[in-house]
C-alpha cells in the first residue's frame, strides 16, 4: 500500500525488460519462415530455407568443428580445473596469491585483447593458425572458469572426514576416489558445462585465432551476416537456438540428477 | 613437531606440483601473449608483419586525433551503457530479490534465457528490428510518429541499444544477489519510524547492495569497452570504436600491428586504472559496512 508506487514501477521495468530481451529473438525465429530474399519484408510462410541448410557442407563442417573444439575444450579445462581446484585448497600454499591473481586476471580482461595477444603470441613462433590454435585459445578462456567454479565447490569442503577416513586405514587414492571427488562432482559437471558452453558461443576470440581454413559455426554465421547471405541464417540461428535451449534443459536435468 | 613441519613441507610442494599445468599454461598462454603485445608496440610496421627495429612511432601514432577520438567514444558509450544497465537492471533485480521463493528460480530463467542464443545472432537479430523497413519504422510510421523511415541501424545508439541488450543480465546477476542478501526488516522499521519508501530506499537498500553495484559495474563496462562484433554488425562505421579499430589494424590490409599493440596496450592500461578504483571503492564500501554494524 505505502509502496505501491515503488511496487508498480519495478513491476513495469521488469515487463518492458523482458519484451526488450524477447522481441529481437522472437521476430528472428519468425522471419526464419519468410518466403523472401530480403531479411524485413514478410512475403509468406516456407521451410525452404531450413532445407538449404542441411544442404550447405560449409554450414555442416563449421557445426562439427564447433562440436570438436567444445567437447576438448571442456575435457582440458575441465580436468585442469580439477587439479588446480586440489592446489589451492592448501591455504598455506606459498604461491596461492601469485596462482589465484593469474586465474583471475583472464576474467576481467575483455575477450578482445586474450584474441588479440594470442594471435600475435601465434604468429611471433610462426604457428600456423587452425584447430589447435582455437582449442588453445578456448582453453585458455575457459580454464579460469573451470577453477573457480570447481574451487568453490570444495570451499566448505570438511577435512574431518578425511582424518576420518585416513584413521580407518584408507589410502590416498581411496580418499580422493571415495570421499572427494563425488564431493567435487557437481561442481565438476557445472565447470564442465560452463566451458562447453563459453566455448560454442565464443566468436571474438575464435576469430583471430582460427586463420582461414577452419570456421566454427559464430565465425561462419558472422562471415555470411558481412557476404550478405542472410535468409540461410535466420534459419540456422533458430536452430542454435533451438540447440543451446536443448542443451540448457539437459544440463539442469544433469545437474538436479547429480545434486 | 618435527613431523608436523615435514607434512607441511610436502603439502606445499604438492600444492605446487598439482599448480604448476595450470599455472604454465596461464604464463605461456595468457601472460606471454601480453608481452608480446608490448614488445611489437616497439617495433616498426613492417611488410608482413613486424620489423624488430626498436621505436617510438606506433606511440606517437597512436597518440593523434582519429584515434584519441575513438577511445573517448568507446569509453562514452561503454559509461553510457552501464549507466542504462543500473537503471533499467536495479528495478528488475529487486522485483526477483522480494519475489516469492516460489518464482525467483522461474524469473531469473526468464531474464537467462535470451542468453542461451549465440552472442553473434544475438547482435544481428537486432539488425531485422531497426532495419529501415523493419519493424520499429513501421510501428514508428504506424503511429504516426514519423513519415518516412528514420536511419536506426548503423548508429551509435543503435550501438548502445545493443550494447545494453547485450549485457543487461551481466548487471541484473550480481544486483540481485547483493540485493537478496538485505534484512528487509530493517525497511520495514525505516518506514514505521516514519521514513518515506524513497528515503528508506536512499538510505538502506542503496547502500546494502553497493557491492553488487560494484560488481555489475565492472562485469558491463569492462567487455563494453572491448566491444567489437557489437559495433561492427551495428554500428556507423565512420566512427570506429576501439575494439573495431585494433582489428582493423590487425587483420585488415595496410595492417599495422605496432599500432593495434600500442592500442592495445593503452586499453589495458585503462581496464588496470579502472579496476583499481574499483578495488578502492570496494574497500572502502567493506569498511564502511563493518563501521555500521558496530554502531
Amino acid at each position: 500500500m505505502k509502496n505501491k508506487f515503488g511496487k508498480f514501477t519495478g513491476l513495469t521495468t521488469f515487463t518492458l525488460v523482458l519484451v526488450f530481451l524477447y522481441i529481437p529473438i522472437l521476430l528472428l525465429i519468425i522471419y526464419s519462415f519468410n518466403n523472401s530474399r530480403i531479411i524485413s519484408t514478410w512475403r509468406g510462410f516456407t521451410f525452404k530455407y531450413y532445407i538449404e541448410l542441411f544442404q550447405n557442407r560449409e554450414i555442416l563442417l563449421a557445426f562439427r568443428n564447433t562440436m570438436i573444439i567444445g567437447c576438448l575444450t571442456t575435457i582440458i579445462s575441465t580436468l585442469l580445473g580439477i587439479v588446480s581446484a586440489l592446489a589451492l585448497e592448501n591455504k598455506r600454499f606459498k604461491g596461492i596469491k601469485f596462482f589465484s591473481g593469474l586465474i583471475f586476471l583472464p576474467l576481467v580482461m575483455p575477450d578482445i585483447l586474450l584474441g588479440i595477444s594470442l594471435a600475435l603470441f601465434f604468429s611471433f613462433l610462426k604457428i600456423e593458425m587452425g584447430m589447435l590454435t582455437v582449442l588453445i585459445a578456448h582453453i585458455s578462456f575457459c580454464l579460469s572458469y573451470t577453477i573457480i567454479v570447481i574451487q568453490s565447490r570444495l570451499e566448505g569442503f570438511d577435512y574431518s572426514l578425511e582424518e576420518a577416513a585416513m584413521d580407518l586405514g584408507a589410502n590416498k587414492w581411496q580418499i580422493f576416489y571415495k570421499i572427494k571427488f563425488p564431493l567435487m562432482l557437481p561442481g565438476i559437471v557445472a565447470a564442465a558445462l560452463l566451458s562447453f558452453t563459453l566455448s560454442i558461443d565464443d566468436f571474438v576470440i575464435t576469430f583471430f585465432t582460427s586463420g582461414r581454413g577452419f570456421n566454427t559455426l559464430p565465425v561462419y554465421v558472422e562471415g555470411a551476416i558481412r557476404r550478405g547471405t542472410i535468409t540461410t541464417i535466420n534459419a540456422l540461428s533458430t536452430l542454435m537456438i533451438v540447440f543451446t535451449i536443448f542443451l540448457a534443459v539437459v544440463s539442469r536435468r544433469i545437474r538436479k540428477y547429480i545434486l | 613437531m618435527n613431523n608436523e613441519l615435514r607434512a607441511q613441507r610436502k603439502k606445499e610442494i604438492s600444492s605446487w606440483i598439482l599448480s604448476l599445468p595450470a599455472l604454465i599454461w596461464l604464463l605461456v598462454f595468457f601472460l606471454i601473449p601480453y608481452f608480446i603485445i608490448l614488445l611489437y608496440s616497439f617495433f616498426e610496421s613492417g611488410i608482413y608483419d613486424v620489423e624488430p627495429i626498436l621505436t617510438l612511432s606506433a606511440y606517437k601514432e597512436v597518440l593523434t586525433k582519429p584515434y584519441i577520438s575513438s577511445f573517448y567514444l568507446s569509453i562514452k558509450l561503454a559509461f553510457y551503457t552501464t549507466v542504462i544497465c543500473l537503471i533499467a537492471g536495479y528495478p528488475v533485480a529487486y522485483v526477483i530479490a522480494r519475489a516469492s521463493e516460489k518464482y525467483k528460480n522461474l524469473l531469473i530463467i526468464l531474464i537467462v534465457i535470451p542468453f542461451w542464443t549465440n552472442f553473434v545472432i544475438r547482435i544481428f537479430s537486432w539488425r531485422i528490428f531497426l532495419a529501415p523497413d523493419g519493424l520499429l519504422n513501421t510501428m514508428l510510421i504506424g503511429l504516426n510518429f514519423i513519415n518516412d523511415p528514420i536511419r536506426l541501424l548503423r548508429t551509435d545508439f543503435a550501438v548502445l541499444l545493443v550494447m545494453v541488450y547485450v549485457y543487461l543480465p551481466y548487471m541484473i546477476l550480481p544486483l540481485y544477489s547483493a540485493i537478496e542478501k538485505i534484512d528487509f526488516s530493517l525497511l520495514d522499521a525505516a518506514m514505521d519510524l516514519g521514513a518515506n519508501p524513497i528515503k528508506a530506499f536512499l538510505k538502506i537498500t542503496l547502500p546494502l547492495s553497493k557491492q553488487g553495484i560494484l560488481a555489475g559495474t565492472i562485469l558491463v563496462f569492462i567487455p563494453a569497452l572491448g566491444a567489437y562484433i557489437i559495433p561492427q554488425l551495428v554500428g556507423n562505421q565512420n566512427s570506429l570504436l576501439i575494439g573495431q579499430v585494433i582489428t582493423y589494424k590487425i587483420k585488415n590490409i595496410p595492417r599495422n600491428w605496432p599500432v593495434a599493440s600500442a592500442l592495445s596496450f593503452f586499453l589495458v592500461l585503462l581496464i588496470g586504472v579502472f579496476l583499481l578504483v574499483f578495488y578502492y571503492l570496494n574497500k572502502r564500501v567493506k569498511q564502511k559496512g563493518i563501521i555500521i554494524d558496530e554502531e
